[in-house]
């Protein structure tokens, strides 16, 4: 009964709602402990799916449901200390939403059939729409408006999508269940026409709650409106599960003999999505917009390196996996400086060093490790997805490719510097909790790890996952 | 000879010219729920369906509950509370929202007849009524200022998404279940949609979206 992992998040978030909101806290962190628990045991397969149709356990949903599970852990127990200092209406529903958001977001990793894929997508907009309007303000407000009317259209148009790909099948005169495992089996007698269709159309709605550019205009406001809790979920966990969905259309895709297509749109939107966040995080005077931005290129880049795919693949996984680590341990850093300073503009903020000096470490390693500098991982994912655009010939790509990773540097090590050195700046309101200090050392921890000691069955998994695309570790 | 599948096209597409030219909001909403029931009855009405089972009856009949009753009255209900002082105010006029409506239709007959699909008898039509379904809740949600015509036209566009659905596939790839979930996801973001809507209102005194302005870089 693999369906109880995200079954028990959903009823634990409804039973939140009726909990006080003490006892609801430590819901949330018993329920994450559950529920990485249960992501332990689909992995190890004691968990069969009951509706093989609908739900099973795929290698990239599973491990896509790990890095949710396990970057949760880390901010239901950041998330117990910080709704606790700040002024929320409705802080039960806080709860309940973080928990159902978890609870769609797995649902969409183990997803089979691709419109139970889309109805989980287009639900983790709706639970999570009432988290950016934690703080009633009238900038959360319009950051609210614009997310669900923008990403609710643009998912409408991947609901196309699906329906051009099942158009596909039903011109083939192909009899089979619509699933992507049976999808993937018939592929090369599907229409090439409508897949082709389909998958633009996937492209263009996944890609817009995965925040490729140009679509990507609802996520810098989304991201610096809600509160850091829910920011840090939004960028390490949901950008990902959405990304899985044009990950699974563009497999089939590749079986079907259109992979050159595909990879070409992957490449594109890649490319354009890692410059507007490079260009946008130049001068940028809110720092939770300028991690937003940098979400965007991050999300250029995992498209980009799937697109090119062969040993650029491998390293589009592993750029995932520790950018969902490395971005959620930012915004709950930022989070802490939120707190402390109350201001999101970069310019009232200076001297994080002596006013945090253990945020300012984790703030500080945040920033080396999303420059793509050791120890930390994207430095590794980054060097193999461009080794892998040198092996396929396309070098205007990777001169493009380090272009944007220079703006981003140059961009993003400016904010800072300017406020971890700055001039020191009145007192701060809130200190430094243990609890709020942990969880991203320990994600930061997590990514260093994961670069010196990759467990094999993570290894295995990405392997599985790539290989039916013609990816793998020897290019 | 009439055909009840073509007498419910016609209707959709004169449900969609009106909503483009009418300047209540009131008649709006009304006109959605007529364009709902005849978006749901469609499939009903087209041949290959052949006999319905008594699952796909029950589907039918939630699905114009939801479609015909429970969206257009959620939106009647927000329509009331957040009480409009000034009505829809268009970027662009009801007369030439009701010609671009109409050269709508021409382009999706355009493209259907290009597209040479090769489609079971009739369906054809019902493909012309979604592409233009689908692109004037398009036209809606950019020509008009107000929140609340932004969320019609989403529905309009997920009208014509449906239709396109019931046009092209077969039906025996859709199971009853997930056309389910996508009927509930729509009606909780419309609810949803409902109460950031009101919120706006309650916070800017209007529902007007040229106010939501100031997150920008």
């Amino acid at each position: 009964m693999i369906e109880f992992v995200f079954i028990l998040p959903i009823v634990a978030g409804l039973t939140a709602l009726a909990l006080p909101v003490s006892m609801g806290r430590i819901l949330l962190m018993i329920t994450a402990l559950l529920h990485f628990q249960l992501t332990i045991m689909s992995w190890i397969g004691k968990l069969t799916p009951t509706f093989p149709n609908f739900f099973s356990a795929s290698p990239e949903g599973l491990l896509i449901l790990l890095v949710t599970s396990f970057i949760f852990i880390w901010i239901s127990i950041y998330s117990y200390s910080y709704m606790n200092e700040t002024e929320v209406e409705n802080k039960p529903v806080f709860n309940c939403c973080m928990l159902l958001f978890l609870g769609t977001m797995s649902m969409v990793t183990l997803a089979e059939h691709p419109i139970v894929l889309w109805i989980a997508v287009e639900a983790t907009t709706l639970v999570s729409a009432p988290l950016i309007f934690v703080h009633h303000s009238r900038d959360a407000l319009e950051a609210t408006w614009k997310y669900i009317l923008i990403c609710s259209v643009g998912i409408a148009l991947a609901l196309l999508g699906c329906f051009f790909i099942t158009l596909a099948m039903d011109l083939g005169n192909i009899d089979a269940p619509l699933s992507f495992n049976s999808l993937n089996e018939v592929a090369t007698k599907l229409d090439p026409v409508w897949l082709k269709v389909g998958f633009i159309f996937v492209v263009i709605g996944f890609g817009t709650k995965m925040g490729l550019a140009p679509m990507h205009t609802w996520l810098p406001d989304a991201h610096s409106q809600a509160p850091s809790p829910a920011s840090a979920m939004l960028s390490g966990a949901l950008l990902n599960c959405a990304f899985l969905g044009i990950f699974k259309v563009h497999v089939l895709m590749n079986v079907a003999g259109l992979g050159d297509f595909s990879s070409n749109v992957l490449i594109g939107f890649g490319l354009v999505s890692m410059l507007v966040g490079a260009v946008f995080i130049i001068g940028q005077p809110d720092y939770k917009r300028m991690l937003a931005y940098s979400s965007i290129k991050n999300m250029g880049v995992i498209a980009f390196g799937v697109g090119i795919g062969g040993f650029a693949m491998y390293g589009a996984f592993l750029h995932l996996i520790h950018h969902s680590l490395l971005k959620s341990s930012l915004f709950l850093s930022a989070g802490n400086i939120l707190l402390a300073f109350g201001t999101k503009r970069v310019q009232r903020i200076g001297g994080v060093i002596n006013h945090l000096p253990k945020t300012f470490v984790s703030f500080f390693a945040g920033f080396i490790g999303i420059s793509g500098l050791p120890p930390f991982g994207l430095f590794i994912s980054e060097i193999i997805i461009i080794t892998g655009a040198f092996q396929s010939g396309r070098y205007l790509s990777v001169a493009v490719f380090l272009f944007a990773l220079l703006l981003v540097f140059a961009g993003a090590g400016r904010v800072f510097m300017s406020m971890s050195f700055g001039k020191p700046s009145g007192k701060v309101e809130h200190g430094e909790l243990k609890l709020r200090l942990l969880p991203p050392y320990a994600l930061l921890v997590a990514s260093v790890v994961l670069c010196i000691w990759m467990p094999d069955v993570i290894y295995q998994a990405i392997i599985n996952t790539i290989e039916t695309v013609g990816g793998g570790i020897h290019g | 000879m009439i055909n009840i599948t073509e007498i419910i096209l016609v209707i959709t597409l004169l449900s969609v010219l009106l909503s483009l030219g009418s300047t209540r909001l009131m008649m709006l909403v009304k006109v959605m729920a007529l364009q709902g029931i005849m978006v749901s009855l469609t499939p009903l009405f087209l041949k290959s369906h052949g006999s319905l089972s008594s699952g796909a009856i029950i589907f039918f009949q939630v699905m114009i509950l939801i479609k015909g009753l429970l969206i257009p009255g959620l939106l009647y209900l927000a329509v009331k509370r957040v009480a409009i002082k000034r009505e829809i105010e268009p970027f662009i006029g009801y007369h030439a929202s009701i010609l671009a409506g109409l050269v709508i239709i021409l382009v999706s007959v355009f493209i259907t007849n290009n597209l040479r699909l090769s489609l079971p008898e009739g369906h054809g039509m019902v493909l012309i009524t979604a592409i233009t379904t689908m692109a004037s809740g398009f036209f809606l949600m950019m020509g008009r200022s107000k929140a609340i015509t932004q969320i019609i036209g989403y529905l309009m566009l997920e009208n014509g998404i449906y239709l396109i659905g019931t046009a092209l596939t077969n039906h025996r790839h859709t199971i009853y279940v997930v056309e389910f979930g996508v009927l509930l996801d729509l009606l909780v973001g419309v609810m949803i949609m409902g109460i950031i809507l009101h919120n706006i209102n309650s916070t800017f005194e209007d529902v007007d979206t040229t106010l939501l302005g100031r997150l920008k870089d």
